[in-house]
Order: structure tokens, then sequence, then C-alpha cells
């Protein structure tokens, strides 16, 4: 390992260091929250030295060709550590809850992170599905947090589930390593380019296997079977973070390896075709089973399983303008969901109750709180003057130009759909009585977390011009 | 049939009836039994591929770590009178499946020319590890972060809870 | 001679070997363990008992094979030979001499490593076979004890490895022709044969087999040829640990006069009798102590043990410097060792 080699790894060591860091001082800490506060220095740590890596040309390959410093990993990074960083605020009301553990918390946060910062990063299948396995045993346990029956049941569904989904995903990757002999993303992409077609059943049930693995991290139907215990039963934390980092993660992971090594023309025709048969399953079922959910939790579950149905399209597009609107939607959805989740976590954690009915009036209980909510669950619906609604537009449009007009008809018509259990929270909040008149307020670092991302949100939503260009510029860095 | 080619079809049996032993067993411990026959026996298959040094952490690792792990668990956690009830209705279903996709991988297996490789020979030690630590630090050092994360979760869940 | 009748007639020769060789330890233990403990030992069988282990061997071999009526069949009769041939396949690649040996690996450090660990899976079968609860007992004791003290043991094995890097045992024993390593790594040494006690159930961590605490643990209800060969697969194992020790720590064949072989057996011999010194007088370890011992005692030494080899092979360091820090280390060990807080049981 040459000293470049450690510079371009640093953010993700920076992480590591942090988390047996404190682990270490977990032992002797009496006041947990200085462990946030050090989680946050290790997140704020890390992104500087991103921005060091991003400023100051240092773009390229490093450590024998396995781990990609490009705009794309990049752009992924500060997402993670952006995300971890309004998890953690979001955690400091909360984390009262598994006051034991606190320091495992805060590490196993910040080793998801730094898997899904490798996951992005990573241009070989080894390094990949390693990076992978990082991030998902940090979330199996951090989903197991609450100790009760439903997290622990929330934790051994994700492991199973998860278990089964990444030994698919290594039988993929062996097929496309035993037909290639390569696991380089770049040589795989030769090797097929020179192989003939008869080799294609192969090829393409490894393709098949490596869609499975991926669908599960990114939930799209059919891998969504954990979603709604899983999502019910974690932390609601560590919900907000496997609704948007882990989602983005999938996404990012997918987005390399599909369209570096299996961008092939032969290749990326069947991958897109799955991809527009995933993504209206998807839209369509996460929409329709989110509409009689009664928890909020499980609801936001299922309208990530159909918001990342939306992503999917952009997947099929298999054009640089889709890609782009991925990563546009990914950012959006990043602030969207972290702002209504941190929203959540605030009002659930002080009147106990993730029931959607326990909500009503909250617009007096609240006002703030009630109403960041609104404004991020209208983003989620895609309706202006907000991030989500761009979003939509920008992706929908990449798949129009593309001839994908079927696919945006039956992903507004869902968006439609998706409006009704949405605004039926709204709907509660400021039209319901309110079960009690007792105010309900969160900490300050919570607050701060919610503001960020409602601001994000806004701010997206009016001028999305600098995040459009940002986006395109990382879409067009991901094919060399 | 050169001798290499039958101890290849041995081992491959040996492999095969160690799976079916752990899936059709009704003796938790026996499937624990049988999954070690399947993983030594694929030892063997590695040390016919030249891959020594993957043969023996196969042994070291499936043999004397995971399947003891297994056997342990086992027999802290059920006592001998409770009744070994592994069956539940989606047996069939799964069959089917299960079926299903090995003809599906069967019939694309032969399809396919595969890459073979060239003169089979061993490779030196020394290059092994130099490759480990150079070309593949990377996968190499997560996997350590992988093992401590893991720790850390196993001790998180098995410890009881605060109050 | 064609290749298949070559490895037979070696197979054959180690077995034999081995065979008389447990014969012979049997009776020799008895009498030293005697001597210690001012007593005489067998004197009937023979001169000075010298028949007594052949006598015992055939008893055994006469005696009914018993199996408990709710033993799992299976694992039971198995359990004795899963234990057995991994012992022995561990001879395999143990040189007697440069030309004295089965056959020749070049990760033969590494696969005796390997193997020698698939003889727990034995013992917990025959612990789980038996339907004993102090069968059960002890197994489960011996695979916790087994595993602990494993790492130590590899550890210590390491530090070997690296500073001969190779892991060929006629390798390793070449390079040791003018200095032993037990000089270059007295602490390695020290923790290889405190963790080999423990893998052997050897005093004083016979805690598995401890017979006041569960009468003689997985082997209580074994009896005939079965129990016989347990008995035998312990003591292969100690003569394969000393084997082993005598390779890599005591140089093996590489000294003047003598024989080559007859230098690795003497080597051999010294250290089982060592072992066995240790049997005869020291009281066996409470189980937790035991765990504690391992994890939190040995386990940071042959860290410290590795790190020190990995500083001598990077910079160079001239050998004495690294036999002194190692030896003091082992000193500190020893003092801590002495000092150890037996701890309330808990």
């Amino acid at each position: 390992m040459t000293f470049e080699d450690a510079y371009r790894l640093s953010p993700e060591l920076i992480l590591g260091f942090f988390a047996i860091l404190i682990v270490l001082l977990d032992l002797g800490v009496r006041r947990k929250g200085w462990l946030a506060a050090l989680t946050l220095v290790g997140l704020g740590a890390s992104a500087a030295w991103t921005a060091v890596l991003t400023a100051g040309g240092w773009q390229g390959t490093a450590l024998g060709d396995t781990l990609a410093v490009d705009n794309f990993s990049l752009f992924f990074k500060f997402l993670f550590l952006g995300a971890a960083a309004l998890v953690v605020l979001a955690s400091t009301g909360y984390s009262i809850r598994f006051a034991r553990f606190q320091g495992e918390y805060y590490a196993l946060v910040l080793t998801s992170a730094a898997g899904m910062m490798l996951m992005a990063s990573g241009r070989e299948l080894i390094t990949l599905y390693i990076s992978l396995e990082l991030t998902s045993l940090s979330l199996y346990a951090l989903a197991g947090f609450l100790k009760d029956p439903r997290s622990n049941e929330a934790s051994l569904k994700y492991l199973l589930l998860g278990a089964i989904s990444s030994a698919v995903l290594l039988y993929g990757m062996a097929l496309l390593l035993g037909l290639t002999g390569e696991t380089h993303l770049d040589a795989i992409a030769n090797a097929l380019g020179r192989m003939p077609g008869a080799n294609y059943p192969v090829l393409f049930l490894g393709i098949i296997f490596i869609v499975t693995g991926f669908g599960f991290k990114i939930a799209a139907v059919p891998f969504q079977m954990w979603v709604p215990d899983v999502y019910e039963g974690s932390p609601t934390p560590v919900t907000a973070y496997l609704s948007v980092a882990s989602k983005a993660a999938g996404f990012a992971i997918t987005l390399r390896v599909f369209t570096l090594a299996l961008g092939g023309p032969r290749e990326a025709a069947d991958w897109s075709l799955i991809f527009a048969i995933l993504a209206v399953a998807s839209m369509t079922l996460g929409n329709i089973l989110a509409i009689p959910q009664a928890n909020i939790k499980r609801m936001l579950g299922y309208s990530s399983i159909a918001q990342a149905g939306y992503l999917m399209v952009g997947l099929a597009t298999l054009s640089d303008l889709g890609r782009s609107g991925i990563i546009f939607f990914l950012a959006s959805y990043a602030f969207t969901n972290l702002g209504a989740f941190i929203a959540v976590i605030a009002i659930s954690h002080r009147i106990d109750s993730d029931l959607i009915s326990d909500y009503a009036g909250m617009a007096h209980r609240s006002p703030l709180l009630a109403g960041a909510l609104t404004f991020c669950l209208i983003s989620l619906v895609g309706i202006p003057p907000t991030a989500g609604f761009i979003a939509k537009v920008y992706l929908f449009n990449a798949a129009v130009q593309q001839g994908l007009a079927w696919l945006v008809i039956i992903a507004v018509v869902n968006s439609v759909i998706s409006a009704y259990y949405y605004l039926g929270v709204v709907k509660a909040m400021f039209m319901g009585t309110p079960l009690s008149l007792e105010r309900v307020t969160a900490v300050r670092p919570a607050l701060a977390a919610l503001a960020v991302a409602t601001v994000g949100v806004l701010v997206v939503g009016i001028l999305p011009e600098p995040l459009i260009s940002i986006a395109q510029a990382v879409g067009r860095s991901l094919i060399p | 049939m050169t001798g290499a080619q039958f101890l290849f079809y041995a081992l491959g049996l040996a492999t095969v009836m160690g799976g079916l032993g752990v899936v059709l067993s009704r003796n938790v411990v026996h499937s624990a039994l049988a999954l070690l026959l399947s993983l030594i026996a694929v030892a063997g298959i590695y040390v016919l591929l030249y891959a020594e040094f993957l043969a023996l952490v196969q042994v070291l690792i499936y043999g004397g770590a995971i399947v003891i792990l297994l056997l342990f668990v086992l027999m802290l956690t059920r006592s001998g009178e409770s009744p070994l009830v592994l069956d539940n209705p989606q047996k069939p279903v799964a069959l089917v499946v299960s079926l299903l996709f090995m003809a599906i991988a069967i019939v694309s297996f032969f399809l396919t020319r595969w890459k073979l490789a060239q003169a089979p020979r061993g490779v030196d030690f020394s290059v092994l590890g130099g490759s480990l630590f150079q070309d593949w630090v990377l996968p190499f050092e997560v996997a350590s972060l992988v093992l401590l994360v893991a720790l850390m979760g196993a001790i998180i869940i098995a410890r009881e809870s605060p109050q | 001679m064609p290749w298949y009748v070559d490895i037979t007639a070696r197979v054959g020769a180690m077995l034999i070997f081995l065979i008389l060789t447990v014969l012979a330890l049997v009776w020799l233990e008895r009498k030293f363990a005697g001597r210690i403990q001012m007593r005489l030992g067998p004197m009937r069988t023979g001169y000075q008992g010298l028949l007594q282990s052949l006598a015992d061997a055939v008893k055994l071999l006469l005696k009914e094979d018993l199996r408990p009526a709710n033993a799992d069949r299976w694992a039971f009769q198995m359990a004795p030979f899963v234990v057995f041939v991994p012992i022995f396949l561990i001879f395999v690649t143990i040189p007697f001499s440069r030309e004295l040996v089965i056959r020749n690996l070049d990760m033969g450090l590494f696969y005796i490593i390997a193997v020698s660990g698939l003889s727990i899976v034995g013992i917990v079968m025959a612990g789980w076979g038996s339907d004993n609860k102090y069968a059960l007992l002890g197994a489960v004791r011996s695979a916790a004890q087994m595993i602990s003290y494993e790492l130590p043991l590899v550890l210590a094995l390491l530090g070997i490895a690296m500073q001969a890097s190779s892991l060929n045992l006629v390798t390793i024993v070449e390079q040791q022709r003018f200095l032993p390593n037990l000089f270059m790594q007295p602490l390695g040494f020290t923790l290889f044969m405190v963790a080999a006690l423990a893998e052997l159930h050897r005093s004083p961590f016979d805690i598995p087999v401890a017979e006041s605490e569960v009468v003689g643990g997985p082997f209580i209800e074994y009896s005939g040829i079965r129990w016989g060969i347990f008995y035998l697969s312990e003591y292969v194992n100690l003569v394969a640990v000393a084997a082993l020790a005598s390779l890599v720590f005591l140089g093996g064949w590489e000294w003047p006069l003598l024989p080559p072989a007859a230098w690795f057996l003497v080597k051999t011999f010294a250290l089982i009798m060592v072992i066995m010194w240790v049997r005869a007088t020291l009281p066996r370890l409470r189980i937790d102590q035991l765990m504690d011992f391992a994890w939190k005692i040995l386990l940071p030494l042959a860290f410290v043990n590795i790190f020190i080899v990995g500083l001598y092979r990077l910079y160079q360091w001239p050998t004495w410097t690294v036999s002194l820090i190692s030896l003091a280390m082992a000193i500190v060990a020893a003092a801590t060792v002495y000092h150890f807080p037996g701890g309330e049981r808990r």
C-alpha cells in the first residue's frame, strides 16, 4: 500500500478508526453524549477528506485497481456521510432506549457508512461483495438494538433473508467470474465483449442472481418481503438510515456493476428489461400495500419500496440522462425521507406510538414537526415546490426520451395513488382531534437535523440547477 | 478414467451426499456432521485443483471452526427431549422450485463454453501471500472489519437487556 | 517400487511405531508419576511392570464394546475414529530426519494446524452421542477449551513461520542448525507448551476429563476397543505435540554426534517427560480460570510475541536483542501467572 493508496482510502480509514475509538472510549466515558459528538467529528473528518480528494484532483484508482475515486464515488461518499450525520443527530434523544449499547450503536453506524462508501467506490467484485457484507452486518445488528420482540424479529428476518440474498449474489458473481475469469469490472466487460453468443445462458443466470442480490438491498419487489417488518421493528433512526443510505448504496453498486461490467449492448438490453419489470412491480405493489397501513413506519416502508420503483425507471433507461436522474432523485429522496423520518422519530418518541391514528391533531400539538413532516410527505408525492417534484420530472423525462413512455405512465398513475396515503397522514395531523393537548417537542440536535433536511428539500425544489449539474457530472463519470 | 477423474467423482459424490444429509436428516446434529463431510470433500476437490492452501483453509475454517461452532450452538440451545420438528408445509413447493432451478442451471452450464484454465499448476505459497497483501489488500482488510462488526453484533444481540 | 506400495509401507511403519511408542509411554508415565509421588508404579507384570501396557491393551481388545441404549448409534461409534484419524494425519508430515518422513509438505506447519483442529469434532460427537449429561458437559468444555487455546498455539507457531519465512518443517529445522528457536523465542516456546497442555487435555488443563467433576467427560460411556482408540489418540497427540515442539523450537535432528533421528527422538521424549512431570505435580484449574487465562493472558502475549518477531524481521535487529526481549516477556508472563488472581467463582 503506497502513500497515494492510503490517501485515497482515507475517508473509509477515518471512519474505521473512529468506530474502534468509540467502542474503546465507551468503556470509560460516563456521559454518552460525547460519543455522539465524536461520531459527528469522525463523519466530519471523513467528509473533509473526501472534499480534499474532490477538490485536489485525486481522482483515479487505487489499491491494485480495486478502489475507484471518481466523481461518482465521491458524490455517494458525501451522501452517505450526510445521511449518517443526520441519523446520528436524530438519534440523540432516541438513544436512551439502548443506553447500554450507545457506543456500539454509533460505531456500527460508522462501520456501515464505511461499508456503503466502499460499495460505491469498489470496482472489483470481491471488494464490492465484502463491502456489501460490512454494510449489511452492521445493519443487521443495528436493527436489533431495541431488544424487544419486534426488534429481535426485525434483526432476525433481516439477517436470514439478507444472508440468502447475499449467497445468491455471490453465486451470480461466481458465474461471472467463471465465465470471464475476471473480477475487475472493466476486465469483465472486455471479456464479455469478446465472448461468443453461445455463452449466453449462464451470463443471463448470473445477471438474474446479481439483480436478486442488489434488489434485496434496494428493496425492490419481489425481494421486499423483509421491508415492512424490519422497518417497523428497528429503532426508528435505523429505519431512516436503512431507507435512505442503504437504498442509495444499493443503487450505487447496481449502477456501477451494471453499467461498467455488464454495459455491453447485449447484456444491457436484458437487464434494462428486468429492471423495467421490477420497477412496475415495485411501484404498484408498494403503493397499493401502503394504503391500508396503520403504522407510519410500515407505511413509509412500503413507500420506500415504491420510491425504489421510481428509481429503477432510471436504471431501465440506459442513458446518461437516466443515470444522472437516479443520482438527482437519490439526493432529493435522501433529504425528503430523512426529513420525514426525523419528524417521525421526534413525534413517535414523545407519544410512544407509531400509529397514524395517534398522530391526529399533531398540527396543534407541534406545528413545527407536523409542518416539516407534511412538507416532506408532499415531496414524497411529488408536488411542487419540493425536491421530489423536480426529481420525478427529471427522471421521467429521461425515461420518455428513451422511449419508455409506457413506464412513465404507470409511474405517474402510481404517484397519484401514493398521494392518497401520504396525504392521509397530513389529514390526520391537521384535521384530526388531538388525543391530548400536551406539547410535542424534540431535542435540539434533532431539530437541527430536521431543519437541514427540510431546507434541503425546499432549496432543491426551488433552485435545482446546481444539483442537476452535479448529478450530470457524476452520471458522466461512471463510464470512463 | 484416470485416477484424478476417479477422485473427482468420488469427492463430488461425497459432497452431494453430505449436502443431501444436511437437508434430509431429521436430526440437526447429524445435519451438522453431514455438512462437515460435504465441506471436507470440497477441500479434497481444491487439492485436485492444485489449490492446497485453499484446501487447508477450508479444513481449518469450516472443519475446525464453523462446524464446531454449529455443534456447540446446537448442543447448548436444544435439549434432547424437544421434538425435532423441521418440516413445514412449504416442503413440496421448495422441492419443485429447487428441482426447477437445478434443471435450468444444468442446462445452461452445458450450453456454455467455459473458459478453461491452462496447464494446471499450483501457486507458490509466497506468491499467494504477496498477492493477498498487495493486490487484494482492500478486501482482505475490509474482511477483518466485517469480522469485528459481526463480533460486536453478536455480543449486542446475545447480552441481556439492561433492565 | 510403485508409489502406492511406498506410501502404504511408510504409513504402516508410522502406525506401528506410534502404537509401540504409546505402549511404552503408558508404562513410562505410570512409573515416572509413581516415582514423583514416591510410589513404585506397576511392578508385577514383567520386570518392573514392563509388560503392564501390553496386558492392558489385550484386556481392552477383549472387553465387550458397550453402547448405551439411547446413544446416537452413528455418532457414538464413529467418534473414536474421527478423533484418531486427524491426529494420525499430523504424522504424515512430521520429519524424523531429512529423509525419514512420509511426505514433506511445503505447507507442513499449516497442514498440521488445519488437520489437528478436526479432532474436536470427534470429541463433540462422543459427548453428544453418548446420551449422558457428564459426557455432554465434558464435550462442551473440551470444545470451548480447545478453540480457546488453539489461538495462542497457532499464533506461537506463526512467530516461527515468520522467522523462518517458510511453513516447510524441514526448512524450519535446517534453519536452526546453529541456534534453536527456543533461544530466539523463549516466549513463543512457553506459549506453545502451555497451550499445548490445554490442547492435550493434560493437567493442569484436564477439566474436560476431570474425574471428580464430570466423571471422565466425553469418554465416560465408552469401553473396550473404542475406549482404547480414544486412549491411543490421546497419547499419539502427546507425541505429535512434543514432536512438533522439538522440531520447531528445539531444532529437531540438527545436532551433532548422534544420528539425526535419534536426536529428534531424544528431544521429543524429553518434552514428553516434562509434560508428564507437570501432570504429576500440578492441581487442576477451575473452568473460569481456564478461559480467563487463555483470553486475557496467553492471547495478548501471543500478539506481543508476533509483534517482537515482526520488528525483528522488519528492522533486522540482532538476534540477542530479540531473545532478550522475548525472555523478559516470558518472565513477565510467568510472574503474571504466579500472581494471577484466582478470582471469585462466578
